[in-house]
């Protein structure tokens, strides 16, 4: 579990990277997860170079095999990131989806 | 004059007789029986460990270890992350700068087997950065981005990387305190499953237990009547962003680069004149990148370098991790720093047997904390 304060702190840094748009810069599928990812392995992860330059890392999501690639343009959206138990606050993060 | 004038580990693996404790015992009074030394010659102690806060609320290590030597020397421990043996090794030169005619004992130890691999990696995970942590990379992630990209970029297969796994577990047979010492084939390097794409589990080194130890002292006495005896010529240290995405370049490490630019200069040794090193080869493509940021290979031409195979014993003018690496001898996180010096020390001693390099005068290791975060460079000679 993540302190609910800690998610709290960290939603203003997810505000800046939402909706933008990027491409791939490199790319991996986890088959081996830490404990709070462990129902959705394996999982694609990508890097991805913004339009501003800066450069973010997230799951990718929502897509069709052929969208691993590099070079693919994607977009940031939230979503739930880790498993929390039935009593946490939910923790919501960056992904990206294709475009 | 810092040299180190005894080394000595534990066999590396799956140690489930011993606890983190039992391990640093038996390396303290192993290497103390090495030097033929009484514990109350040491000056001082530093200790690497990485995980023991994290796997089993174990810290504050320093007044353990008191408890096990029952002296009141200063102790003194160190992490960062896979460099904190590396880490522990420079503090102590450093100390030794400072206070002359002092014999201090610098020890490496890590518990990892007592946990499931989930555990385990969730505890690695604690070197990378928040956002890569919410993101679901580990470890083998962070350095599958790297393979991945490097593979693309120079235009390699997952064929190039498993010539590092097979040249290590060669090397891994030949050395009797190794975690694997069974060679693998390029076949079945590339049938093993997936960890992190394109990295597989025998790309990846292994979870393990150990420790190791080392006597390092500017004293000129003991180092006059010791029988083994080898001088650090540079240690240098460079660090670099958590975040991988936040670095220059993605298939270069550069805290590598700089540390090892820094520790050439100030030994005045050139490359080529180094005969035998240890590398961290935490994953395949690691040891590929470090032969060209340690300026042995250029860029980009690691892949097609290391399928040649002349870093492998017997074949040329550089032996390349003669211990088996991270790979075979194993990767008790906090012990490997302080393992790879100890390998170098047994090869320019001539105590290293079957794996003997032979004519070496020079020596280099190569320590990195997490995906490059931090490097730790030493050269050592005659």
């Amino acid at each position: 579990m993540v302190s609910p304060v800690k998610i709290w702190r960290r939603q203003k840094e997810k505000k800046l990277i939402l909706g933008k748009v990027g491409k791939i810069i490199s790319w991996t599928k986890i088959y081996i997860t830490p404990k709070d990812f462990k129902n959705s392995s394996p999982y694609p992860v990508i890097l991805v170079e913004l339009e501003n330059k800066k450069k973010f890392v997230g799951q990718l999501v929502d897509y069709d095999e052929q969208n691993l690639k590099f070079g693919q343009k994607v977009k940031a959206v939230l979503r739930k990131t880790r498993n929390v138990n039935s009593e946490d606050v939910i923790s919501y993060g960056i992904k990206f989806k294709p475009i | 004059m810092i040299n180190v004038v005894a080394f000595y580990q534990t066999k590396f693996g799956e140690l489930w007789e011993n606890s983190l404790t039992s391990l640093i015992k038996e390396v303290i009074f192993g290497v103390l029986k090495e030097a033929k030394l009484e514990i109350d010659q040491l000056n001082a102690i530093f200790f690497g460990n990485m995980m023991a806060g994290v796997l089993e609320n174990n810290l504050h290590t320093s007044s353990k270890i008191t408890e096990i030597i029952g002296r009141n020397i200063p102790i003194f421990r160190v992490e960062a992350a896979c460099a904190s043996g590396g880490m522990a090794f420079h503090l102590a030169t450093k100390y030794l700068n400072d206070n002359s005619q002092k014999i201090v004992l610098v020890l490496g130890a890590e518990k990892m087997t007592d946990y499931s691999p989930e555990e385990v990696t969730s505890a690695l995970a604690a070197a990378s950065s928040g956002e890569e942590q919410e993101a679901g990379l580990t470890f083998p992630g962070l350095y599958a981005l790297i393979a991945n990209f490097y593979l693309k970029k120079y235009r390699y297969t997952e064929e190039n990387l498993a010539y590092v796994s097979f040249k290590n577990h060669y090397h891994g047979s030949l050395n009797e305190k190794a975690h694997f010492q069974n060679k693998l084939t390029i076949e079945k390097i590339l049938k093993s499953p997936y960890v992190a794409y394109p990295l597989k589990v025998l790309d990846s080194s292994p979870i393990s237990d150990g420790a190791s130890a080392l006597i390092l002292t500017n004293d000129k006495n003991l180092i006059k009547k010791s029988k083994y005896s080898i001088s650090v010529l540079s240690s240098e240290v460079a660090t670099d962003t958590i975040n991988l995405f936040k670095r220059k370049s993605l298939d270069e490490i550069l805290a590598t680069k700089i540390a090892s630019e820094l520790a050439f200069k100030k030994a005045e040794v050139k490359r080529k004149q180094i005969k035998v090193a240890e590398v961290h080869d935490c994953f395949s493509i690691a040891e590929i990148l470090a032969m060209e940021d340690l300026g042995f290979w250029k860029k980009g031409e690691g892949g097609k370098r290391i399928k040649e195979l002349s870093t492998m014993l017997g074949n040329s003018d550089l032996t390349v991790n003669p211990s088996g690496g991270l790979k075979a001898a194993g990767h008790p996180v906090g012990a490997t720093g302080i393992k790879q010096i100890g390998e170098i020390f047994l090869q320019l001693t001539n105590q290293a047997r079957q794996r003997q390099v032979k004519n070496a005068k020079y020596g280099l290791t190569h320590n990195v904390g997490g995906s490059g975060g931090t490097a730790v460079v030493t050269i050592l000679g005659n």
